[in-house]
């Protein structure tokens, strides 16, 4: 078992205060994503800012990549590089007067040359997203975008894992999303992600293990459905259960079989509620996703391939997608939960275009395929290139001929 | 509230790719040329140039650049006043003395030297103008590296310059939940709430200085601040038209200095 951060019976009280954190052990493996749910004044922070040395424990062991951390000025330099801190107000993680200076700050304080200074700035920005915003100065910017440059910040460091203080607070639904699809894409790019949040609903999906904080004890640590279906415990946490999950249990309630994997998304639902009903696998012939990847697709224009497709819906998944979407003026559908969204079409014979960057390519592929696996449907992945587009094109045609309900 | 609104300019100016030391070398240069100048009309041509850039390429509002010379203006206009009546030398101009022992006078000596001062004024701040309506200050700390100020200097600037605008926004957001509960609602309530936004920000400050160095500890801070990237080098038709400008500048001070052109 590949453990990169593990607390052993930790403790903390504040000076002056009451007991914070009251006996805490738990571990976290390698490529992970963790969401520390609890109340206000739970210890969420408290616990959050101890794996990176921020604050230590009154007893008890933290221990980083199976060493225990050491609290001396150089230890705890080398932990904060590989451990990296995004704080809940951005205002206050942002120091420098510019989005370049501010994102150079780790990089610089860890000795870098100017040379590697500017790749790793640019490199974090490419991740983020803010490209060409290097000389902006932070309050020109809103609230999303600073929360990017904060993140930018820490991922310049190129840390294991990434530590968030409630990545969504302040930030608007969609831009809430944008951001979570943005800790998946870190998460896929080999990155440990564990965040504080008291929203539910976005942790659920989110999440491969879920940590129910009470009180400066763990109240539950669990996969999400199992975390979040403890009606007694969610309740005591101040929580609510997620809708999905809520929507799962009442019809089990009612008499209708409920698989033993729970559903985790709205395509999850569906495919239950449809089974219910016996329409699964329905005589609508599947329609297709095409997925096409922007980093490779660099000179065509994807807007003109669209425009011959009526009918076609267009989602983009990671950063560089959507940035590539708005340069070439397409309209997105999907910005966030997008393959899912897809299958869904795709269940009602519709046909979808998915934009993504390389590291993400895979995903789409993979989900489709454990989907079809499960519901026993089967839907086309089509990669969508320009070496020999019309061939591609050409196969597309058919497959939208054959689909087309009018037919 | 002119300091966000001038940085903010600066920062949305069609000049903002143009090297900051070329503007500088503008600005202070003929701010310079300005200073020395011993006649009114090198400063008065130079502040007429200035302004025609900073309105027509630099396409800065013309309402806004009226208001903002309007402050300087007021004050030195009542400058000059004073300057009018105290200034000697020449010829009596005007007399007003109400009593025997109140004398005021005005010479021909008074005159020109008021005169020069006031287009002094008047050329000098449509310099200094004409680097803050285009320059933001985020560009100006490479310049002061380079000029040698003290690291520790710049640095601070930087931090400062940061926590302006949220102490600012801070100090915006307190005053309005002031005056939504009737704040400054009559004189001793005014003293009493601006007192408390005073202790307010102070408190507020000081916790984000705490903030302030966790967060730079966070990310391994070990008493360097970077420094921006450089904007590029010097773009030389720019340069070219600041260097020639200054030069003609020079050429009408050094003609009037000799005498090749008389002025009245």
């Amino acid at each position: 078992m590949n453990v990169i951060l593990e607390a052993r019976d930790i403790r903390y009280r504040y000076p002056g205060s009451i007991e914070a954190i009251k006996g805490i052990s738990f571990h976290m493996r390698r490529g992970e994503k963790i969401a520390l749910v609890g109340p206000n004044g739970a210890g969420k922070s408290t616990l959050l800012q101890m794996f990176n040395g921020m604050i230590r424990p009154n007893s008890g062991t933290v221990l980083f990549d199976k060493e225990p951390i050491q609290y001396d000025t150089l230890s705890l330099r080398q932990l904060r590089k590989r451990v990296g801190y995004v704080l809940q107000n951005p205002d206050r993680q942002i120091i420098a007067p510019t989005v370049y200076q501010d994102v150079a700050f780790g990089p610089a304080n860890l000795g870098y040359d100017d040379q590697a200074i500017r790749q790793a700035v640019a490199l974090a920005l490419r991740q983020v997203g803010l490209e060409g915003f290097e000389r902006r100065p932070p309050h020109h910017l809103s609230g999303g975008e600073k929360k990017r440059v904060a993140i930018a910040g820490v991922l310049a460091m190129d840390p294991d894992v990434l530590v968030f203080d409630e990545p969504t607070s302040g930030l608007d639904p969609s831009g809430s999303e944008d951001l979570m699809e943005l800790l998946d894409e870190l998460n896929h790019d080999g990155k440990t992600v564990i965040i504080s949040t008291h929203d539910v609903e976005l942790a659920y999906p989110w999440a491969d293990r879920a940590i129910l904080l009470l009180d400066g004890r763990i109240l539950e640590e669990d996969v999400p459905d199992v975390a979040f279906g403890n009606l007694d415990h969610v309740r005591m946490a101040h929580l609510s259960v997620p809708t999905l999950l809520e929507l799962s249990q009442e019809l089990g309630k009612r008499g209708f079989a409920q698989p033993k994997r729970k559903p985790r998304s709205v395509l999850d639902m569906i495919h239950i509620i449809e089974n219910l009903i016996n329409r699964s696998g329905s005589n609508a012939k599947p329609g297709s996703i095409s997925v096409c990847n922007v980093d490779e697709e660099r000179d065509t224009s994807i807007a003109t391939w669209v425009k011959s497709r009526p009918g076609l819906t267009v989602g983009a998944m990671g950063t560089r997608a959507k940035q590539r979407a708005s340069k070439e003026q397409l309209a997105l559908e999907f910005t966030y939960g997008v393959i899912d969204k897809c299958i869904l079409r795709a269940l009602r014979g519709q046909d979808s275009l998915i934009l993504t960057t390389s590291g993400m390519v895979d995903r789409v592929a993979i989900r489709v395929e454990a989907y079809c696996k499960d519901s026993g449907n089967t839907i086309a992945v089509i990669p969508l290139n320009t070496t020999n587009q019309s061939s591609v094109a050409g196969l597309l045609n058919e497959v939208v001929k054959e689909n087309d309900p009018s037919h | 509230m002119f300091e966000t609104l001038l940085d903010d300019v600066a920062q949305n100016s069609t000049f903002r790719h143009i090297h900051p030391g070329t503007k500088i070398l503008l600005g202070l240069g003929s701010l310079l040329i300005c200073l020395v100048s011993p006649s009114p009309v090198v400063p008065l041509i130079s502040g007429i140039i200035l302004s025609l850039v900073i309105l027509i390429p630099a396409r800065i509002s013309p309402l806004m650049y009226g208001e903002l010379l309007l402050a300087p203006a007021i004050f030195t206009a009542f400058s000059i006043i004073v300057l009018l009546f105290m200034l000697g030398g020449g010829e009596v101009i005007w007399r007003f003395s109400p009593v025997s022992w109140i004398n005021f006078t005005i010479t021909e000596g008074a005159v020109r030297q008021s005169v020069l001062i006031l287009f002094r004024v008047f050329g000098c701040t449509i310099s200094l103008f004409f680097i803050a309506l285009t320059t933001p200050v985020t560009d100006l700390f490479n310049i002061m590296k380079r000029c040698r100020i003290p690291l520790e200097l710049i640095d601070l600037m930087m931090i400062m310059y940061r926590y302006i605008f949220i102490t600012y926004e801070q100090a915006r957001e307190i005053w309005q939940a002031q005056i939504m509960r009737l704040g400054y609602s009559r004189v001793k309530e005014s003293i009493r709430s601006f007192s408390m936004l005073c202790g307010m920000l102070f408190i507020s400050s000081w916790i984000a200085g705490e903030g302030l160095i966790h967060a730079m500890d966070c990310r391994c801070y070990n008493g360097i601040m970077p420094s921006l990237d450089p904007a590029g080098p010097v773009q030389m038709p720019s340069l070219i038209l600041v260097l020639l400008y200054l030069a003609g500048l020079i050429g009408i001070l050094l003609m009037i200095t000799t005498g090749v052109v008389v002025v009245p």
